[in-house]
This record gives structure tokens, C-alpha cells and sequence, in this order.
């Protein structure tokens, strides 16, 4: 028995193709990455070693690099303080109403998460449009017509338009996942707290956020590194304009390395962008560690 | 049900229509989408939020289709993504049980670098991913979205597969190897139909999000011919920069297979977004 479930040739044949695909097309490209991010390497032709020139440049004198980052901690702050309360609340709600509805109404708000990007964000970009969009014409209805704007295209508003998109695409997710945790969470403690005498909202305030806790953590981590990554709604809305009022890093290092030619500049960006999220991630998980709660 | 015992039908109704006004309202964009995608195309500068299509302009469907270059796309699509998933399924299969029940030195090691690539944004790749293709000659063919496709939602998959396995019992196994049974007739014939419910998860996560994905393939296909059904979105906002009509058409089309592909295996996506994120 040993013998079979020790076979090296076998384990070889197992994991081997698997292993290669991902090493040739994500742990070698990243290792590639910081090689070509210590260049001045525009694409074609030889690449020059610079040291960590690129590094310096980004960190001490980039302004669009900051703001890149910056625009990121906006969305995630978005994500936490606006789309997981109202996430939560409504997982709560269609947790509470059951039978055919649950199913249904959990099913309508996922529908937006499971749209090909490139179309929820030309769709959005027609929603914002100054003369035909939906947005204005919808503030016009409600007499509120000198609230409208060129939404995507004023430096003031590029940003907070994005967000929106963001958070109306990714509410099915949250919601999601807050209400797998309340799934998780069992009757009997709200039996048991009825029996008591607690009702309706302190129900919740007691027993579904404190139980609740470490799937509030996993989605608020996920949010984070989500607003950080962000990049195909940015690139297919404003592209990051006007200006870099709209930037993220993704979006940046893409302009960077493709529209300016500067392939070893972006590539440092790249690598600095990789540290921010596996920094992310690891900060993360060591604050976030999951307690086991013992029902 | 102890929750709706406390419930009476009056405030289950309340809570029906506020749930019915923020779904209307979620997916209103949509339906602004769909209704002008039949409307002439002039009708989107009217000052109505909705319009009654009258008669619905199918036509703008036709020229969608025909100009999107819906089918070609569409095969391509087809083409990636069914060779991404079952690839996916297969790779996940055979390293999941190597990692869980293969007895070898390295395991763990081996396990936690694929999982790794949970950490690791795909933008990260583009550039030096765009290189190596260069390099390679693998632009513009499908190997250069299928590989990293595959390489991507692999984590994700051994994730999940390395979780379903373990909870498998060996008692089965045992018997088979005493059989003289070899591991390969164990994985496809015992371990296969056994783990049916995380490999329909794994292939409906990984088939919508391939499937969906637009900026690898923007970056790595340079010519027509092998692009993905999103790019007809994407080429239609310049080509037919005045026609919302049929811009809208061409949309909705897009968005159909996903939504249908949802709709169709809800619980399935419904899992493996909440196994993933849960336990991850």
C-alpha cells in the first residue's frame, strides 16, 4: 500500500504538468519582472541594467504611482464602510425571508458579478454619458438637474463614478459571503436567545455580527485586495483620465509599459504592485487570523 | 424554521418589497440596456428613462451579430475555454490527490507554492507574460491565453480539490490497492465520480471567469483571428461610435452565455464563491 502511494514516477506524472503551467506562466514571469524593472528597457532592442534607478524614481518622485495607490485605499475604504454595511444588511434580509424568495433574490443580486466586465463598464460608461446617459436623465426626473455632469470625464467627479461601478458590480460578492456566514451560523443560538427574550434587531446585534466576525475579516480582507488589484473597469471606463484622476496601479503600469514605452519603468511598477498585495495579504492574515468559534 | 416563526406575513410582505426595490434597482442598468438595445437608436437622447420599443428593432440584433462577428468570436471563445476548463479539472484532479494522499517528502512544500498564486494579481504577469510570448512566438494564438488562463485558476482549484479529497474516506482506496488496483484507475474510477460535486464547482468558477476575462486577451492577441467573444463589445464602441442601438445589442448578446451559465447553475457558482472565500 505504501509502495503504491509512494511511487515517485507516479507522483512525478501527477502533479508535474500542473506545476509547470503555473511556474512558466506566473512564478517565472514574476521573477522575469524584477529583472526587467532594474532596466531602461523600452520594449524592443537590448535592455540596459539600471540597478534599482526605476525603484528610486517611482517611490521618491512619482506622483501618478502615489495616487494610484491612493485611489486604491478610496475604493477600499468604499468597499468597508459603504458596500459591506449594506451587504450585510441585505444578506440579513434574504437570509430572513426564506423559502422560494431567498433563493430568487440571492440569485438577481449576484447577476451583475457574473457579466463580462467589458460590457458592465461600456454599459456604464453609456449610463454616466453627459447627453443620452441614464444617471442625468434620472437626476432631470427627479428635478435635481443641477446635479448633472460629465461624470467620467470631470476630474472631479472621474474617480467617485469609478467607485460606484466597482461597488455596483461587486455587491453580489459581498453579499454572498456574508450570507454563507450567516448560514453557518446555527438556529439553535437564536432559539435559544428567543427563549430569553431577545427579539429583532438586538437578535442580530448579539448574535449574527459577533459570530460573525471572522467572515466579516475574510470579506473585508478579499475587498482590499480587490480595490488594490483593480483594473479592468479603470482601463475599459476612463482609462484612468482625466489626467490620473482616475489611476490605479494595474491601469498605471499597463499605460506605462504600452502607451509610453517605458518597459523596464512599468515592470518596477509591476513588482512594487506585487509586494503591495502580497503585503496585503500577509498583514492580513496575521491580524486576521481566524479564531475557531465553537458552537 | 425558528426565524420565520417570529415573522408574521405582514412584515414578510414589507420585507419583500424592500428586497424587490433594491433588486429593481440593481439590475435597472441592465434593464435600460436591454430596452434601448430594441429602440432606434435615436431614442436613447429622448428625455424618457424607458421607452416601449415600438416595433421592437430586431434589426439592430442582426447587425450585432453580423458585424460583432458574434460567431467567430464565439467559437474562439468556446475553443479557449473548454480546453482552459478541462484542463483545469484534470491538473486539479491528479495534484490534488498527490497532495493529499501520495506520500512524498516535498508535499506540503509543493502544496503551499501552488497556493501562492492565490496572492498573486494577474496584472502582475502582463508584461513580462507579453515578453516571454514575444519571445516565443506565442502571441496571437490560442496556447497564449489557454496557458495562462489554466496557470491562474489552478490555486483556486487545488484549493478547493485538496479540501474535497481530504474528506473523501480512504476506506475505498484501501481496497482497490489490495485489488491491485494502480493509482490511475483509483484517480479516474473511484476518486473521479466520487468528487463530481467540487469538479462541477471548479468548472462553472473557472469557466466564468475565463470566459469573462478581457484584458489577457486584449494584451496577448494582436490580430482578429483569435479573438474572444468580448472583443466585439470592445470593437463596437469605436466602429459603431454613433448606433447605441446596436452597441446595446451587441452587449446584451455578450452577456447572454454567462448570465445563462448562471442562471442554469446557480448553486453550483453560489458554491464555489462561498467555499473559496469562506475557508480561504
Amino acid at each position: 500500500m505504501y509502495k503504491v502511494l509512494s511511487d515517485k514516477r507516479t507522483i512525478l506524472l501527477l502533479v508535474l504538468p500542473g506545476l509547470l503551467i503555473y511556474t512558466f506562466a506566473i512564478l517565472f514571469p514574476i521573477i522575469l519582472s524584477v529583472y526587467l524593472g532594474m532596466t531602461d528597457w523600452s520594449g524592443i532592442g537590448r535592455p540596459n541594467f539600471v540597478g534599482l534607478e526605476n525603484f528610486k524614481k517611482i517611490i521618491f518622485s512619482d506622483t501618478t504611482f502615489w495616487k494610484s495607490l491612493r485611489n486604491a485605499i478610496f475604493l477600499a475604504l468604499a468597499y468597508v464602510f459603504v458596500q459591506h454595511p449594506i451587504a450585510l444588511t441585505f444578506a440579513i434580509l434574504i437570509d430572513k425571508i426564506g423559502g422560494r424568495a431567498e433563493k430568487i433574490f440571492r440569485t438577481i443580486f449576484f447577476i451583475p458579478c457574473v457579466i463580462p466586465v467589458v460590457v458592465t463598464s461600456r454599459m456604464w460608461v453609456s449610463l454616466y454619458d453627459p447627453q443620452y446617459g441614464l444617471i442625468n436623465k434620472i437626476l432631470d426626473f427627479l428635478h435635481l438637474g443641477f446635479l448633472k455632469q460629465q461624470w467620467l470625464g470631470d476630474t472631479k467627479t472621474a474617480l467617485i463614478s469609478v467607485i460606484i461601478i466597482c461597488m455596483w458590480q461587486g455587491f453580489g460578492w459581498a453579499l454572498l459571503i456574508y450570507y454563507a456566514g450567516l448560514k453557518g451560523i446555527p438556529e439553535e443560538l437564536y432559539e435559544a436567545a428567543m427563549i430569553d427574550g431577545a427579539t429583532g434587531v438586538k437578535l442580530y446585534t448579539k448574535i449574527t455580527v459577533p459570530l460573525l466576525q471572522p467572515v466579516i475579516k475574510v470579506n473585508f480582507t478579499i475587498a482590499i485586495i480587490y480595490a488594490l488589484k483593480q483594473m479592468e473597469t479603470v482601463y475599459l471606463t476612463t482609462n484612468g483620465g482625466p489626467g490620473d484622476a482616475s489611476q490605479f496601479l494595474a491601469n498605471y503600469l499597463y499605460i506605462r509599459a504600452f502607451n509610453s514605452y517605458q518597459y523596464g519603468y512599468a515592470n518596477a511598477i509591476s513588482v512594487l504592485f506585487v509586494i503591495a498585495c502580497l503585503a496585503v495579504n500577509i498583514l492580513f492574515q496575521k491580524i486576521f487570523k481566524p479564531e475557531n468559534y465553537e458552537f | 424554521m425558528a426565524r420565520e416563526s417570529s415573522f408574521n406575513k405582514k412584515s414578510r410582505a414589507v420585507l419583500l418589497v424592500v428586497l424587490g426595490l433594491f433588486s429593481i434597482g440593481q439590475l435597472f442598468p441592465l434593464v435600460w440596456l436591454i430596452d434601448f438595445s430594441l429602440c432606434k437608436s435615436g431614442d436613447v437622447y429622448g428625455a424618457n428613462i424607458l421607452k416601449i420599443p415600438n416595433p421592437p428593432q430586431f434589426i439592430n440584433y442582426y447587425l450585432a451579430w453580423r458585424d460583432g462577428k458574434i460567431p467567430q468570436y464565439f467559437i474562439n471563445s468556446v475553443i479557449v475555454n473548454v480546453t482552459s476548463v478541462l484542463l483545469v479539472v484534470l491538473f486539479s484532479l491528479m495534484m490534488g490527490y498527490a497532495f493529499v494522499r501520495m506520500e512524498w517528502k516535498w508535499s506540503n512544500k509543493v502544496l503551499t507554492y501552488v497556493l501562492l498564486g492565490l496572492m498573486i494579481p494577474i496584472h502582475a504577469t502582463l508584461l513580462p507574460n507579453f515578453v516571454i510570448f514575444r519571445q516565443l512566438k506565442m502571441l496571437d494564438s490560442y496556447f497564449a491565453l489557454i496557458i495562462p488562463y489554466v496557470a491562474f485558476s489552478l490555486p483556486q482549484a487545488v484549493f478547493l480539490m485538496t479540501g474535497f479529497i481530504g474528506s473523501i474516506p480512504r476506506a475505498l482506496e484501501e481496497s482497490a490497492i489490495i485489488d491491485g488496483c494502480g493509482i490511475f484507475r483509483i484517480l479516474f474510477q473511484i476518486i473521479l465520480p466520487l468528487s463530481k460535486p467540487a469538479l462541477v464547482t471548479i468548472t462553472v468558477t473557472t469557466f466564468l471567469n475565463t470566459w469573462n476575462e478581457f484584458i489577457m486577451a486584449a494584451t496577448y492577441l494582436t490580430s482578429d483571428k483569435f479573438r474572444t467573444l468580448p472583443f466585439s463589445v470592445y470593437n463596437f464602441a469605436g466602429q459603431y461610435a454613433s448606433n447605441y442601438a446596436v452597441q446595446f445589442a451587441v452587449m446584451t448578446i455578450v452577456a447572454l452565455p454567462s448570465l445563462i451559465v448562471y442562471i442554469a447553475l446557480n448553486e453550483q457558482v453560489t458554491k464555489g464563491v462561498t467555499l473559496g472565500a469562506v475557508k480561504g
